[in-house]
This record gives C-alpha cells, structure tokens and sequence, in this order.
C-alpha cells in the first residue's frame, strides 16, 4: 500500500467516525461532563426533597457555607427524619444497613473540578451566587445531572460580567443583562482559581 | 521515586537508540499506526472523565466540616527542646507544624527538623504491629509473654534496665518511676548520643546543683561561645536563635547584641558571628583560660585566683588573638550581667571555668537562670557506659529500650551489640526496626508524636501537653502505655496524663474547676504555672583550679594534632529521622551538600594533602575509620577536621539506609563524659573521588551588592547605603502597573536571618514541593522554592559569612512574562506573578530569562508511589505535574483563603493576617509579610527603612520583595 492510500484511507475512517460520533448529543469537548447523570447507590430524590418538602439545600449541604466544599451529608443527617419517615423504604433502608454495618455509602461525583482549579462554594455562597447558577435545577431532578459545562469559560464569563441572577418559576437561573452594581467584583486573575 | 525514574529514563534511552529507518511504502505498522492516531484524536473528543466517588462520613464529627482545616496546639516531639507547635489538620490528616506563637520560650518559631517531622508520620517504614523474635503478633500475646518473663526476672531477683532518651515529660517520669518499682533491682538510664551532660555535671560542682540553666540570650549584649553552635544544634536552638534576633534587632531602640565566637569547625553560629575566630582546639582552650584568668584577676571577682589560673599564660595565641582576647575582656568586664559566655564542649573542665567566667561576670540571675534550671541529676553518659560494661559480664537480666537506639550511635557499638547478645530479655519500643530494634526479643512500636498524649516540662513550672492529632495509623502503642501494662495498670497513657495533671498541676494554680483548666491548657498548649522563687545557689570554685589543670593539659596533648570535630548536621540532627527525604535533601546551611555527610578540612589542609572537593579520605584514630568525601570548608582550622554525626544508618528504612558514613565510633568517653573532639587522628587518602550533590557552586561575590552590610556604626551614623548609585529614576518599557486594593509584598532582614533552613521545609510542606533525589540534585534539578545563599567574603581562613534566601521576587517588570509564548505565566491585579501551571507547556524560557534564578521545573512526574505519603499533601495547593513550571506564589492560597474569609465577614484584610508559610515560623522573624498598599503595613514600613534593597536593582525588575542589609557589630573587632 503505498503512502498516498494509507493517508486516504485514515482521512476516511476519520470522516466516518467523525460523522457517527458527532451526531446528536454525544458529542462533547475534552472535559465537558454537560449531561453526566450517573446511577447513585441511592435513588435519592432532589426533587422530593427540595422542591416537594422545601428542605433547604444548606440542610444537608451545610459545608457550601463555611468550606470549599459543599459536601455530602453524613448517614446520620439523613436519619434525622428518616428514622421516623418510610422507614420500610428499601432506598433508606439502605441508609439504615450502611450505619448498622459501619459502612460509608459511596455516592457518585457529579460535578466535579478539575485538580488543579479550586473552587470555594462559602464565596460564593457568602457573594449571593444561587445554588441553581452552576448546579442547574437540582430541585427539579429525580436524579441529578450536571446541566452546565463547567468549563473555565463558565467561571470566567460569571466573574467577568458579574450580573445579576434570579431563578425563574421552575427554578431556572436567569442571568440579567445588567451589569450588577450591587455586588463586588470577582477577580479574574489566574490564581485565584489555579494555585 | 528512584525505581520510576530509572524506567523513564531507560525508555528515554531506548528511544534515542531507536533510529528510524527510511522506508519506502507504508509498512503495515505505520498505518495501523495512522489508523491508531485517528481514533484517538475521535475518541480524546468524546471521552468522559473517570468515574469518581464521594464517601461522606456516617456520622460526621461535629467540630470537622470537610474542607476547613482545624488547628491544634501540640508540642514537638523531634529534640529536648519541645517548642510549641500549631497543628493544621485537614480532613482528618495533619499536614503542617506551624510554630505557636503564645509559646513563651520558642514564640512562634520551629526548626527545620520540625517541619520534616509530618512527613515522618506518613513513612511507611514504621513499625506496623508488634513483633515477637521478627515476627506479627497481638498486644495480648506480646503482654502476656512479657509479663511473664518480667515475672522470672522479679522471681530471681534479676537486674531490669530501662533506657531511654532524656525524658522532659512529668507524668512518663511518674509512670517509668511506677515501673521500675515492680522489680527489685531496676534502673533508668537516660541516655543522649550528642550529649550536654557536662554543663549540668559542671554546676552539680560550682554550684551544687545539677542542672541545666535558663538561657536569656535575649537579655544579653555580648555573648561569646566557644564552639556552642546554639543557634544550630545546641540545647534550644529555636529558642535560642528567636531570642537573639530580638536583642539584635535595630528597632528595639536598645543596643544590637554582639556576638563572638571561638571554634575550630565551621559552625552555623559561628557563621553569624560579628567576629568569628578560628582557632585550633588547643588554641581555643587556651583563649578560654586567658578569658578566665583575665576575669580572675578582675577586682572582686573571686577571694583567691586559682594557683593554677594565676600561672596560666598562653603559649600558643597568636598575637591577634590575643588582642581580641583583651578586647573582649574589656567589653565583659563593661558588661557585667549583660554578658553570657557559652561553651559547646562536652568536657565537664571546660564547663567549670565557663561557669566561674559566667559567676564572676555577675551573669547568673540575668542573662542565665541557674534557680528555674532543668534538673538533671538522674542523668549521665557514665551511666551507659556502665550499663554495657553490665551487660558484657551477663548482669542484666532484661532489658528496655525506648526511643533510642545505642546500636547504630553508641560510640562503641560493637561492645553494646555483644553486650546486648548477652541480655535474656530484650524488650525495644522502637516505632521502627532500627538497628537496635531489629536485635530485640520483642518489638512494642510506639506512635509518632502527632498520634500521642503526652506532655513536657521545658522550664520548672511551664508546661506544655502534646495532643494526638491524628488515630494512630498503624497498630502501635505509646511506650508509657506498655510500660503501664507492665506495671499491671490497665490505664490508658492519657487516662494517666489527666489524672497527674489534676493532682499535681491544677491545685497550684487559683480557682476553676479541673475540667476547665484542662480544656483552656489543652487549647493553648502550654500553662505557666507559678513557681516557688529559688535563688541562684552558692557558686565555689573549690574544682576550678583542678578543672584549670586539667584543661591546660588537654591543650598541651592536643597542640599541633589534627583534631575531627563530631557535629549534629543542623539537617539530620543526631540521626533519628534520617528515614525523611525531606531532611535528607535539605541541603546543609554552609557546605550545601545534600543527601551525604563529608569530612570538611580547610583550604590549607586540602592543598596540603593534595585533596580536591569530593575526594574520598579515610579518617582514623586507632582501629576506628571512617571512609568519607572531602569537601573544602572555608572559614575551616587547618587542624580541625569535622564530620556530621546521624548518616550511615543501615536500620532507618527504604530512605535514610546507606547515606554517608557513621561517624559515632569516632567518638570517645573521657573523664565522665562523650567528648565530641578527638585529637590525634590520621587522615589518608584512599584515591576515589566522588560527586557531591551541592546545592551551591559559587561561594563568593566579588564586588557585587548582592548581601548588602554595613556595620553598626556606620548605621548608626545614617551613612547612605551602599547601592545610591544604582538608584534613579529608570525608564520602563511597559506603562507600569496600578493597584487599587491588595500589592503584596515582602521584606526579608538579613540581619535577622541566621541561615537555619527552616523556611525551605516549610515551604516544601505547604506547597508539596516534590523531592528529587541525590541523582537529580546533582544535574542541578532541585525544586525547593527557596533557595538559601550563602557567601562567603574576606579571605579562606578567616571569612565573613552571610545567608539570603532567594525566592521569587514576583517583579512587576518581569522577565519571565515577557517571555512564556503560553501566557502561562502573567501577573496579577494584586502584583503577583502568577504561574499557571495547566497553561504551562514547559518550554522553560522564563526559567532562563529569570534574573534571580528561582524558577524550577518539573523534568519528571515525581508520583508517591507509597501512598501513606500522599497523606502529607496539602490538599489546597495543585500536585505540579511532569513538564510544568513552577516557582514561589508567595503562598497564594493563603492569600485567597484570607481575601475570601474577609471578604465573607465583609471587612479588609488585617495587616499581619496572611503570613506566608515560610514566615510563619521563621524562628528569627526575619521575614515580613503585607499589603504594601496599606502604608502602616509592618512589610510597607520596612520597605522604607534605609536599610532596605532591592536584589539587582539596576536591572529594573521592581520586584515588590526587598531585604534589609545586614549589620555587623564589629566595632574595635576588626
């Protein structure tokens, strides 16, 4: 075969391969994790929990106030009510088997962060950012799923502009077009994020 | 580390012997190859990252909220001199020892060592569970086994010896005193392989009392030393060196401190000294003399000068020497109770005439407190000399061993090792297999500090608790716990430790209840309880005239004798941790040698045995030899030859084993003591030559303003500094920068810095400054983010010598940015500059560019293959990977982390509230920290002290980091 074919020859695979993968929604860039709704050990519900009974995120995200990290919450914060509410239910059964067994249960990271940048939730949560802004509407989801891209452009774009963000009706942010004079300017040095 | 460098490199090399052959077609290789390629490029554009988890607690303690560190004061375990420590754990795990700034001896400082220490709690060469004769066994076998042996040896009245190290804890004194009651002939022998034990067996004779005193250097305006190395090694060196930047410090208004100093070796200390003289052993004994004899005949010093002090006279002084000895006396005698006059000897004649110079002086009371000393009237080298010589004629019937380890440091190790053979029962609670450990019947591993109770008592009447910081990570049991089990007390250590703080602690303090008093001492780490006022007691100088004799003859043996001085590297210490990496690749202050100990001789010997840097020589006295590199030391007596104790570990673990050479068995036992100068050694050359993994090539500057000095008097008189002439106004080629809120910066006092090295560690342990090994040391790719300078001036005999640590000066006009084609490294709205290390493509042309040579870049992934060593990572600071830069951020993320808790309170950052990693624990305070903004800021004030210089000013760089010339005292000195 000589070199000319060959060269053909993988252009060609690459078009077709290209043309499969890059149909409807499968594509992503290098990083984008848009769309990542993985299976939990527990089919735990954002939806009844937050939106249908209205417990407050910071209920058992409590660490989105004080940490870098929002946190997921102990067994035991879950049994706060659980020990009294379905307790027959085979999803907080679960929950039970884990604290009788001695054995953390090993949820499935959704939103996540490269290494090398930092994200501190307590700034932003302290800077008025809505929960709803990065996450997406968590209280709509039966399973959670990752709506935004997460992607520097994201942060940047946010911490350029600063605008001002309400929710909508079903919990959608709605990012102004205005320029909000009301909160502080985010810094967009490198470091802030990368160190 | 090493064993995945090796196979990088192997694969490096076989892909350089690979050379591609010139084909015609496309071979089926290739275009599976091509095939391959696409693919990859499709599949890299649709992948997803990994799967991760997240595994919350089931019950998550209320005071830990994952992601916020919490703070603990403890007590450092690494020397005697337990400072105080802060530490940081984040999410269960420490990671950092900060110095605890309320600690009334140490103030906020740590030593190198103590920085190292967390990552010796993560060595995966610790004892993981017991062991009976080698092999895993449970605490109940392993008790029950004991006991019953203990219970043969009580039966048949056999003798029971425990060994330790010196204990400064009072309720382990309580529970080894409890101990050694269940046998009939039991015995404590406290046991220190660098020894101090003459200073409290020179006071136990002139003063009655034996102990070691108070030093108060900080109430001192002279200290002379002979040979004490007190801001390195010596007794409390943390302590010792926060006390002597304070009375050296030109802005407390009170005159700057003088220091001189008389050695043989090159020593950090003498390093720092306003005038430093190198004499020869014998010589520095006969300046000691002279010192007294001049202080004798001083009026009213003493009733009767001692016959032999009377006709004393010097016969080997040099006429200098002499003129500075008179000088000195002028200035002690002008300074009466505001002198201090130090000796590093371990010979207990020396020690005498240092306390008759001291008594005289009217020092005891001011500048050393003899009444509030640490007793040390249990403790001598004699007693384990005489424990060996008992156990090699099969008197011992068992014996324990705790946290020292004889058989790699005693000076006669072979004799303590038959001797040892000869013991029935050998019980070692080492908390690794050392050399000692490896030779015991049972092996009871005991925690790292940072996993124990324990408390200290530094002073009469200051006490300071160490709390566990962390679970012990392995299946190991504090010593004072087996102990207890021994001593059929089913008690927990801390049980105990509670219990011996409310007897005997609480009801001397007023009021409260016990469980408030323990809270509030457990929060702060140390209680100063009020003790009885004791007087200095009577001073006489019925030994000195012996003392004096036998001083006189020591100096007339030694004369004209090549003479090896046995050091503690201010590194490695006496070589308990030599399994630390961290530790090992510091590079020593003076010679910058890393991961090796050398026997360093002067210019003059070298060029007289015709020896280069690194050849190897074998230095003997009598049957001992030990088989080293040279390296040439100036400042170095042509008759001292002097070598590091602590390397040549073959039981320390996977790092330390194999590096450098003991030097222990040079050591020898005289008249009471371990003396550390041996005289009458022969040195050989044994031809080899080997390459030192120095840190620092250039040693000298030329006439460049690089350390900038100036003396005391010409400070004082406001002289202009040196570098007028390079000032004036420059023209930029870029507009310049404007900040609004937050311009950090940094001033470093070269006048404080004494060279210790501590701030290298403490960088290393906040930013997870990779280690690299003796290999990579030596093609010059050390990653530490500071590099510590030290030049020398003036001539090879007689130096001058003066420390910078270099770190990146984050210049506004920087070279490196306009250089990085990735905008990879840029600077920042708040006059940083920033290096963004998932930009970096390595192309390394900042790091050429850099003027001050700061920049480090990563020529390999240097994974932790151990994962126990993971743990010490900090968690805030990215792991730098393969082919990336990277360099000082002036700790950026505790920038951020203090911009984001003001900001959350809503009010500006506090001057003094960020304090960068190396500052933080600086034991000389010579680092500054601020917004140079904010024109009250300690670091804005500074910036405009006349003392204050920018590092290569004429090239424009502006860099926001500045130093303070250094200022030597040297006035009618020179």
């Amino acid at each position: 075969m000589s070199l000319k074919t060959a060269t053909i020859l993988s252009l060609l695979i690459t078009v077709i391969g290209a043309v499969v993968l890059l149909q409807g929604s499968t594509f992503h860039w290098f990083g984008n994790q848009q769309g990542y709704a993985p299976v939990q050990p527990i089919q735990f519900s954002h939806k009844v929990h937050a939106r249908d009974h209205q417990i407050a995120c910071l209920y058992c995200h409590s660490g989105a106030e004080k940490s870098k990290v929002a946190g997921i919450p102990a067994a035991a914060v879950c049994m706060n009510c659980h020990s009294q509410i379905l307790k027959n239910s085979p999803e907080v059964q679960k929950i039970t088997r884990a604290l009788t067994e001695g054995k953390p249960i090993e949820w499935i990271k959704v939103h996540s962060l490269p290494r090398h940048a930092v994200f501190d939730h307590s700034r932003h949560f302290a800077a008025g950012v809505q929960c709803q802004e990065c996450h997406g509407p968590v209280q709509t989801m039966e399973r959670v799923a990752q709506t935004e891209t997460l992607l520097m452009g994201m942060c940047v774009n946010c911490h350029r502009t600063h605008r001002e963000v309400t929710l909508d009706a079903t919990g959608r942010a709605i990012v102004s077009k205005e320029r909000s004079q009301a909160r502080l300017q985010a810094s967009t040095d490198c470091v802030v994020c990368h160190h | 580390m090493s064993k995945s460098q090796d196979k990088i490199l192997q694969e490096h090399d076989i892909r350089e012997g690979d050379t591609p052959k010139p084909h015609a077609g496309v071979s089926r290789r290739s275009f599976i190859e091509m095939i391959g390629y696409s693919a990859a490029v499709l599949a890299l554009n649709g992948c997803r990252a990994p799967e991760q988890k997240i595994i919350p607690y089931l019950r998550q303690p209320v005071e830990l909220t994952p992601g916020v560190a919490n703070w603990y004061a403890s007590t450092c375990g690494g020397c005697g001199a337990s400072c105080g420590t802060l530490v940081k754990v984040r999410d269960g795990r420490p990671i950092k020892l900060e110095g605890n700034q309320e600690h009334p001896l140490s103030k906020g400082g740590l030593c190198a060592l103590a920085h190292g220490l967390v990552f010796s709690l993560y060595d995966s060469d610790r004892l993981r569970h017991p062991l009976i004769k080698a092999d895993a066994a449970t605490w109940d076998d392993i008790d029950q086994q004991i006991n019953k042996n203990f219970a043969a040896v009580r039966q048949s009245h056999g003798k029971l010896r425990l060994l330790t190290p010196l204990i400064s804890s009072p309720t382990s004194r309580k529970v080894i005193a409890t101990f050694l009651q269940h046998f009939p002939d039991a015995r404590h022998i406290s046991y220190q392989p660098v020894s101090s034990s003459a200073i409290h067996e020179a006071h136990a004779q002139t003063h009655r009392r034996s102990a070691v005193p108070a030093y108060r250097i900080e109430n001192a305006r002279l200290v002379v030393s002979f040979s004490a190395d007190f801001l390195g090694t010596w007794m409390a060196p943390v302590q010792f060196t926060r006390s002597y930047s304070q009375a050296r410090n030109l802005q407390s208004g009170r005159e700057m401190l003088r220091h001189i100093q008389f050695e043989s070796h090159m020593s950090l200390t003498g390093s720092n000294a306003d005038r430093r003289v190198a004499v020869s052993p014998d010589e520095e004994i006969e300046a000691l003399l002279l010192v007294a004899k001049r202080v004798a005949t001083m009026a009213g010093s003493v009733d009767r000068v001692p016959a032999e002090l009377a006709s004393f006279e010097p016969t080997r002084l040099s006429p200098e020497i002499r003129s500075i000895v008179d000088i000195l006396f002028e200035e002690l005698r002008i300074r009466q109770g505001k002198s201090l006059v130090l000796s590093g000897s371990n010979s207990v004649s020396a020690q005498i005439v240092i306390n008759f110079i001291n008594q005289a002086l009217h020092n005891y009371g001011h500048t050393l407190d003899l009444a509030n000393g640490s007793d040390r009237s249990q403790v001598s080298d004699r007693a384990i000399v005489d424990l060996v010589e008992e156990m090699n004629t099969g008197q011992v019937a068992a014996l324990v061993i705790s946290g020292v380890n004889p058989a790699y440091d005693y000076f006669a190790r072979e004799e303590f090792i038959r001797g040892l053979n000869k013991v029935p029962l050998k019980i070692s609670l080492s908390s690794i297999l050392d050399e000692t450990a490896s030779l015991a019947d049972y092996v009871c591993p005991q925690p790292h500090f940072l996993e124990s109770w324990n408390d200290a008592e530094p002073e009469p009447g200051l006490f300071s608790l160490t709390q566990p910081a962390i679970a012990p990570l392995f299946n190991t049991r504090p010593y004072q716990e087996s102990l207890l089990r021994w001593s059929e007390d089913g008690r927990s250590f801390y049980d105990v430790l509670r219990k011996h703080w409310q007897e005997k602690l609480f009801p001397q303090q007023p009021g409260g209840s016990f469980d408030e008093f323990w809270d509030q001492s457990l929060h702060d780490g140390i209680v100063r309880l009020a003790t009885p006022p004791s007087t200095t007691p009577e001073f006489t100088s019925a030994s000195l005239n012996d003392a004096v004799k036998q001083l006189k003859e020591e100096s007339n043996a030694t004369a004209g004798k090549l003479t090896v001085a046995l050091f503690e590297s201010v590194v490695l210490r006496d070589g308990t941790h030599a399994n630390n990496p961290w530790l090992q690749e510091l590079p020593d202050p003076l010679s910058k040698v890393t991961w090796d100990n050398t026997a360093n001789i002067s210019p003059d010997l070298a060029r007289q045995l015709q020896l280069e840097e690194g050849s190897l020589i074998r230095v003997s006295k009598s049957a001992v030899s030990v088989e080293l590199p040279v390296h040439i030391q100036i400042g170095q007596h042509p008759e001292c030859v002097s070598i590091a104790l602590g390397y040549g570990r073959t039981g320390a673990g996977k790092v330390g084993n194999h590096i450098g050479a003991n030097a222990y068995p040079l050591v020898s036992f005289a008249r009471g003591t371990f003396q550390y100068l041996v005289s009458g050694i022969v040195l050989e050359k044994t031809g080899g030559k080997v390459e030192l993994a120095r840190t620092q090539l250039q040693d000298t500057l030329g006439e460049r303003p690089i350390v900038r000095e100036l003396t005391l008097a010409s400070y004082l008189e406001g002289k202009p500094k040196e570098s007028e002439a390079h000032r004036g106004e420059r023209k930029d080629l870029w507009p310049g920068y404007e900040y609004t809120e937050h311009k950090w910066g940094m001033v470093v006092d070269l006048n404080a810095c004494v060279g210790c090295s501590a701030c290298l560690l403490s960088c290393q342990a906040e930013n997870n400054v990779p280690v690299v090994g003796k290999e990579e040391v030596l093609r010059r790719r050390e990653m530490h983010w500071i590099r510590l300078d030290r030049y020398y001036k003036g001539t090879d005999d007689d130096p001058t010598v003066a420390f910078q640590p270099v770190m990146c000066q984050q210049c506004d006009n920087a070279s490196c940015e306009s250089v990085c084609p990735v905008l990879a490294t840029v600077h920042s709205s708040e006059g940083l500059n920033m290096q963004v290390y998932n930009r970096c493509v390595g192309t390394r042309y900042c790091e050429n560019n850099c003027a001050y040579k700061v920049r480090r870049f990563n020529w390999f992934e240097y994974p932790h293959e151990d994962a126990l060593a993971n743990l010490a990572l900090n968690p805030d600071v990215t792991v730098r990977s393969r082919g990336v830069m990277e360099k000082c951020t002036f700790c950026v993320q505790r920038i951020e982390a203090a911009k984001i808790r003001a900001r959350n309170e809503g009010r500006a950052i506090r001057d003094g509230e960020i304090q960068t990693a190396c500052q933080q624990s600086c034991p000389a305070g010579a680092i500054a920290f601020g917004n140079l903004i904010d024109l009250k800021s300690r670091a804005a004030q500074l910036k405009h002290d006349e003392r204050n210089y920018m590092l290569l000013e004429e090239l424009n760089l502006r860099p926001p980091l500045s130093y303070m010339a250094k200022v030597r005292n040297v006035e009618n000195l020179a």
